[in-house]
């Protein structure tokens, strides 16, 4: 094999495993959106959900139990989330941004507490298809809990663009007073679809400890939540384009890593910040507000 | 045994903090009638409709439903017990389709095809033409007044609240929609509730009217027993002479100022996309000029520009003979051009800062230091302001929210007039204004006009144009297409002129 085809499939490769855990978050962070939630606390979903996945995966010794852990956590930040912001009304974005900083620290805390070792999922091969040039590798050989992608992806568009739920959601999101009047529970929809939201993102968060690195360290997800909210803008609040957006962060992340030993040398602090940089000028380039959420980010109480 | 009313309300009472909404109200809504509710901003028929509707929960009295005591903890519930109403502002969600919006209001798997066949079905049943496609927030007042009373209609409900169904709505779709109500009303049995303050409708709409003032009914009575000029006496409290906006009579005398031949205002081929078409306009001192079409026109669009929201795409505004720069803030108030905007809750108070902020916030430097603002100028003028207009607040530090919507709109006028324009634009000036606050209005812009101001009044009324005005020009799609002195002026004309939108 050529070494252009082996670089490219190492590209490929990892940008496929550094996208999968940004789609889960945007599938849930997509339905949030919806709802008229912009929700930042997405990266402490994904955090949280990383850090018991592994702690789990040690305690019951199943990594599965671990994934399963990450998506029950990254659900409780969720409704910690909905209860603050959409039953309480507390400010959105303090809500969000105190909760990142609070599962980070506690986080950083509990991963010196002890070891939690290494836990995995298992790799699966589809036989035949693995050996196919370039893409064989990439799309055929991956933990297992990617392969939940090709299910979540169109359940969640199912459930916003064809269910009654989704219908309601969304116009919670688009205009919560008409909603109100119609007599569908605003509030209610918003913490579900943030329920919703975590789960998923709970379970990016899980496969990125559980699934492809096997182990937890301090702020492992580093940012990538927000790159989740940047995918979701990039993509104008559209399923399909998010998951572009994913991809295109993903694969730049993986380009990221493959540089160095693709015999190029930059500055690796600085290459970090590559995939932000490039999220803001995605956001900057092709961001349309058409379809952006009516009531994104505002509060619904009924007026007296 | 005669059947049960389908509502009955006993002794409805609510009140927050000091203020008595509603006060031991009685109503009996029988089946197969239209039963008109009139009374002012305020009267207490909203606090009455949000009672029903389970948005707010009354004090004390009793609903019964088809003889049944109920609680009706909301607007779910409310529905449950056949209870719905077509809201004055729509409770349609505009980026999603007609069919999506009428599956919303019912319960259920979302089943695309039935609802669609549903929405055709009852759209033909009721005469409501409406593509279920179609996204609502590309569709006219008059169509999303269909898709709102469609959504109801699916719902089935024995009773139909109706609040201010016209006031968006040219005079053929309020026909229209009359004509749909009778028959939901004879053919369906069910019971109808229209809300409004304008008595021409409660006349001919309705079979039984009862009128509320200050939250206590005034008057019950059939509609045949009844007179306008009674209605308005019972609403008001008083006698009132609004001239053709109660229908006592045909046309307001002409002001005294003759119109002089200096244009004030002159609107040069104004093109917004979307909105405005090479609009042009002039209006000269002294005289007032009525701008009439139906709702969605490019009214709101004009009104934009003219209060410096929007910067057209092409053409100018001259006040006095000169160009304004309408790329700058504040220029046009500047060139002396006040402004009453349509949606005065959006464009032109800030509900929540005092009665005396709001006087004065546009002209602030008159009442400030080199860098701060001396509050008892402030107060001392907005005292002045609020004297000279008649404003009626518990405070002038009261946030202006506590206002009723005829004070509110007094607010916006004194402060636009405190500035001494040369042109004084009003948008839908009486929109969602009692009569007695109309009356008051409409003097006041009589005043300006022979105080030299030229005065230019958006409507979609068309008795307001014809009370109001000198000189009528009619709006279609962006453009002018037709101008007459209001002498001339009657509705066939005004509707041939308007596209035949009217």
């Amino acid at each position: 094999m050529s070494t252009v085809a082996a670089d490219l499939e190492t590209i490929l490769s990892s940008g496929i495993r550094l996208a999968a855990p940004l789609a889960f978050a945007a599938c849930g962070e997509y339905v949030a959106e919806r709802a008229g939630t912009l929700n930042v606390s997405v990266e402490a979903m994904m955090l949280g959900a990383a850090f018991g996945s592994i702690a789990v995966a040690g305690l019951t010794g199943s990594a599965t139990a671990g994934l399963l852990a990450g998506v029950l956590l990254g659900a409780l930040v969720g409704s910690v989330h909905g209860a603050l912001s959409h039953r309480w009304h507390v400010n959105t974005f303090v809500v969000g941004l105190v909760l990142n900083a609070l599962v980070l620290g506690l986080t950083s805390y509990l991963v010196t507490v002890g070891d939690l070792g290494r836990h995995q999922v298992a790799q699966v091969s589809v036989p035949g298809l693995r050996d196919l040039p370039v893409l064989g590798a990439p799309l055929f050989v991956e933990r297992w809990p990617v392969y939940l992608l090709l299910a979540l992806v169109p359940l969640t568009w199912w459930l916003v663009e064809r269910s009654r739920w989704g219908l309601e959601l969304r116009a919670a999101g688009e205009n919560p007073e008409a909603a109100d009047m119609t007599g569908i529970r605003v509030n209610l929809r918003r913490r579900q679809a943030l329920l919703w939201c975590g789960a998923l993102a709970g379970l990016g968060g899980a496969y990125l400890a559980v699934g492809e690195v096997g182990s937890f360290n301090q702020n492992m997800t580093a940012g990538r939540g927000y790159l989740v909210i940047a995918a979701v803008i990039f993509g104008g609040w559209r399923l399909g384009r998010t998951l572009v957006g994913c991809a295109v962060f993903g694969l730049a992340d993986a380009l990221r890593l493959a540089l160095p030993a693709l015999g190029h040398t930059v500055n690796s602090q600085l290459l970090i910040s590559a995939p932000y940089l490039l999220a803001l000028l995605a956001m900057l380039l092709f961001t349309t507000r058409q379809r952006r959420p009516g009531a994104l980010a505002q509060p619904f109480r009924r007026a007296s | 045994m005669a059947p049960e009313p389908a509502l009955r309300l006993r002794g409805i009472t609510k009140r927050y903090g000091a203020v008595v909404a509603c006060d031991g109200v009685d109503l009996t809504l029988e089946r197969g009638e239209i039963h008109g509710l009139l009374g002012e901003n305020g009267a207490g028929k909203s606090t009455l409709m949000r009672i029903l509707l389970g948005l707010e929960t009354q004090d004390s009295g009793a609903i019964d439903r088809d003889g049944r005591a109920v609680t009706i903890t909301g607007p779910r519930q409310a529905a449950a017990l056949g209870i719905s109403m077509v809201h004055q502002h729509f409770s349609l969600v505009d980026p999603l389709a007609v069919w999506e919006n009428v599956a919303l209001g019912q319960s259920g798997p979302v089943r695309r095809a039935a609802v669609r066949a549903g929405v055709r079905a009852a759209a033909e049943r009721y005469g409501l033409a409406i593509d279920p496609d179609a996204r609502v927030g590309s569709l006219s007042a008059g169509e999303r007044q269909r898709v709102e009373l469609l959504k109801c209609l699916r719902r089935d409900p024995a009773v139909l609240i109706m609040d201010e169904p016209t006031s968006v709505l040219t005079r053929a779709e309020s026909a229209e929609l009359f004509a749909v109500l009778r028959r939901v009303v004879a053919a369906e049995h069910r019971a109808v509730v229209l809300i409004s303050h304008k008595l021409a409708e409660i006349t001919t709409a309705t079979d039984r009217v009862t009128v509320i003032r200050a939250g206590r009914v005034v008057l019950r009575r059939a509609t045949a027993a009844t007179t306008e000029a009674e209605l308005a006496r019972e609403m008001v409290g008083r006698e009132v002479t609004l001239g053709a906006a109660v229908g006592v009579l045909p046309h307001a005398p002409a002001p005294a100022a003759p119109a002089s031949s200096q244009a004030a205002l002159r609107l040069r081929g104004l093109t917004t996309r979307p909105g405005l078409d090479d609009l042009c306009l002039t209006v000269h001192a002294g005289e007032i000029v009525g701008l009439y079409g139906a709702e969605g026109n490019g009214q709101k669009s004009l009104g934009d520009v003219l209060s410096g929201l929007t910067v057209p795409d092409a053409g100018t505004v001259e006040v006095a003979g000169a160009p304004v720069d309408l790329r700058r803030p504040g220029a046009l108030s500047a060139a002396g051009l006040g402004i009453v905007p349509e949606d005065r809750h959006h464009a032109g108070v800030v509900l929540d800062l005092s009665v005396a902020e709001n006087l004065v916030m546009t002209r602030l430097g008159d009442v400030s230091g080199r860098v701060f603002v001396d509050r008892r100028r402030l107060r001392r003028r907005a005292r002045a302001l609020a004297d000279e207009y008649g404003i009626t607040a518990p405070s002038l530090d009261s946030p202006l929210r506590t206002l009723s919507g005829g004070n509110q709109q007094r607010v916006v006028l004194a402060r636009e007039l405190s500035g001494r324009p040369r042109v004084l634009v009003a948008a839908q000036p009486s929109r969602g204004l009692d009569v007695g606050a109309v009356e008051d209005l409409y003097a006041r812009l009589r005043r300006c006009a022979s105080d030299g101001i030229a005065v230019l009044v958006i409507s979609t009324e068309l008795e307001e144009i014809l009370a109001l005005t000198t000189r009528v020009a009619t709006i279609f799609r962006g453009r002018i297409v037709g101008e007459l002195p209001t002498a001339q002026a009657d509705a066939e004309r005004l509707g041939l002129l308007t596209g035949g939108a009217a």
